[in-house]
């Protein structure tokens, strides 16, 4: 099975940084059909200071720089995403310390911890309308890829494709968790901004790595255009 | 808005700044994680006990370091939590053998981070664990809640525990004498008027001239009702019913009473409350052997008080008797 370098690790951070930031005020307008219209900026905000300080972030292992970074989502990023985020980061890092690379496998476990970690800190699960229904199935798809050829190019570019699939799936439920749960129907026939920018995210990674995709529902095609 | 203040966002350090200048032989200050410490550090050999909230509740947290209180608190911005980093740099920089017992106030953001930086600590090695206090009897859940909120009754936790801490007592002792207080302390308190967050510029809620919030929230939420303002000895009555029937408390109790300011609110009409609170305490033969009376829990310069009562028994009268000393000092 290929190993996943730190490096490797740090570029995809780096390339998360780029999205969200070119995507800040897409995410937002996004946030602002069902949300309270922060989504993109709040994002933006923590990822913002990742990047400017990224020389500063201790690199001595995986699992010192995704805590460091879990620690400045959690403190940047406004909102109930900061410590949603923040606790995918620090689940993660908790599973890394002391690793300077990685299996297919350590990061299917990794993302399962970060899912349990979200699951426990906003109380929400699979169908509330939230990244969650994005990173479930991203996450069975690593899980199997791992656990079969163990192509990590294959796992990344059906993960962004299990993203993708996620915002038309959740389209139209009513969202029960985070801001959008409080305007009830008015939430129903709006991608969850959420998922999008998960998908955003696992589309740029696999562009980054040279398996470009095309995305299927239309606010993921504008935001990887 | 007229405040003694610089640059607003710099507001909350350059305080802890004076708090820290004021009392060198006391206290350390980390600017960066605005953390502030006991100078003499953690001791091994004792548990140490740490808190940490938003601003604009001083003397509560950080003015609440010292030998047998607190030994370390950090602040967040005026009633926002504190950082991730910022908490767990303070159970770092109070880990001791002993434990840490992290003190919380029961506010989803207060929650949420003590929570991620219990977590980062613990994988550390740490041995810390967190309790909640949640004494406001006005409302059931609030805008900053799931639950009752966590206001003056904090400081008798504190007190409590950091009494018990010094004595030497195990993480497990100190954690089940925050909920020996938590579980007999019940708090409830009025507003008068609004307060302003340096940083907004403008008050948190409007409140008008002849109104006040009954049971409102350390940082202006609602409480159970808007009324007229009233004499003095109506308001007492009415949060001394709700406070004692709460518990409840009952004849033959010795309790602690504490009446406390909400920041803009002179000592003189604390003591007129005073004077009701004690009257009705012996009136539903309680015997009132401890009383606190001034600010220990404000919201910034907020008009109004809180009615504190605490059921006491013989371990909790010893460990409120015990010497501590704190940064709010007045002598």
């Amino acid at each position: 099975m290929a190993e996943i370098s730190q490096a490797q690790i740090e570029r995809a951070i780096r390339t998360t940084c780029a999205t969200v930031l070119k995507n800040e005020l897409y995410f937002s307008d996004l946030d602002g059909l069902a949300g309270d219209g922060d989504f993109g900026t709040s994002l933006a905000t923590g990822f913002r200071v990742i990047d400017k300080d990224w020389d500063e972030i201790p690199k001595t292992d995986i699992g010192a720089m995704l805590l460091k970074i879990s620690m400045l989502v959690s403190k940047h990023v406004g909102g109930s995403s900061g410590p949603i985020w923040g606790t995918g980061f620090m689940k993660a890092a908790m599973l890394t310390r002391g690793k300077t690379a990685i299996t297919l496998q350590d990061l299917a476990d990794m993302l399962g911890s970060a899912i349990e970690g979200i699951q426990a800190r906003g109380g929400a699960k699979l169908g509330d309308k939230t990244l969650l229904d994005a990173l479930i199935p991203v996450h069975e798809t690593l899980k199997a890829h791992a656990a079969g050829d163990g192509d990590l190019g294959a796992a990344l570019c059906e993960s962004a494709a299990a993203a993708d699939a996620a915002i038309d799936e959740t389209r139209t439920l009513v969202a029960h968790r985070g801001r959008a749960s409080q305007v009830g129907e008015r939430s129903a026939n709006t991608p969850d901004p959420g998922i999008v920018a998960i998908a955003t995210i696992l589309h740029d990674w696999c562009k980054d790595c040279g398996f470009p995709m095309e995305a299927t529902a239309p606010e993921l095609a504008k935001a990887i255009a | 808005m007229k405040k003694f203040v610089n640059d607003p966002a710099q507001f909350v350090p350059e305080f802890m700044k004076g708090i820290a200048l004021a009392n060198p032989d006391l206290l350390d200050f980390n600017a960066e994680f605005q953390m502030i410490t006991r100078k003499s550090g953690p001791d091994n050999g004792k548990v140490s006990v740490v808190q940490g909230s938003g601003s604009g509740h001083e003397p509560a947290h950080v003015m609440a370091v010292g030998p047998g209180m607190l030994t370390g608190a950090c602040q967040g911005a005026v009633f926002a939590a504190p950082a991730v980093d910022s908490c767990y740099e303070t159970i770092k920089a109070c880990a001791s053998d002993a434990g840490v017992l992290v003190l919380v106030n029961n506010y989803q953001g207060d929650r949420m981070a003590w929570d991620m930086a219990t977590e980062m600590a613990t994988a550390e090695g740490i041995n810390a664990r967190q309790f909640w206090i949640n004494d406001d009897v006005a409302v059931e859940d609030s805008l900053y809640t799931v639950g009752r909120r966590g206001v003056a009754g904090n400081f008798f936790v504190i007190k409590a525990c950091g009494a018990a801490a010094e004595q030497g007592k195990s993480l497990d002792e100190v954690e089940a004498i925050a909920k020996k207080v938590n579980d007999n302390v019940r708090t409830m308190g009025i507003a008068l008027t609004s307060c302003i967050p340096p940083a907004k510029g403008t008050p948190i809620f409007e409140l008008g001239d002849d109104e006040i919030e009954v049971g409102v929230g350390i940082h202006g939420e609602p409480g159970r009702r808007r009324d007229k303002i009233k004499p003095a000895d109506a308001l007492t009555e009415e949060l001394f019913e709700a406070v004692a029937k709460d518990v409840p408390f009952n004849s033959g109790d010795r309790v602690a009473i504490m009446v406390n300011g909400l920041g803009g609110t002179p000592i003189t009409e604390l003591y007129v409350i005073y004077a009701k609170a004690h009257e009705l305490a012996e009136a539903a033969g309680f015997t009132v052997v401890r009383n606190y009376v001034g600010e220990y829990c404000t919201s910034l310069e907020m008009a109004g008080a809180s009615l504190t009562i605490l059921r006491l028994d013989a371990e909790l009268e010893a460990l409120l008797d015990a010497p501590a000393e704190t940064a709010a000092r007045i002598l």
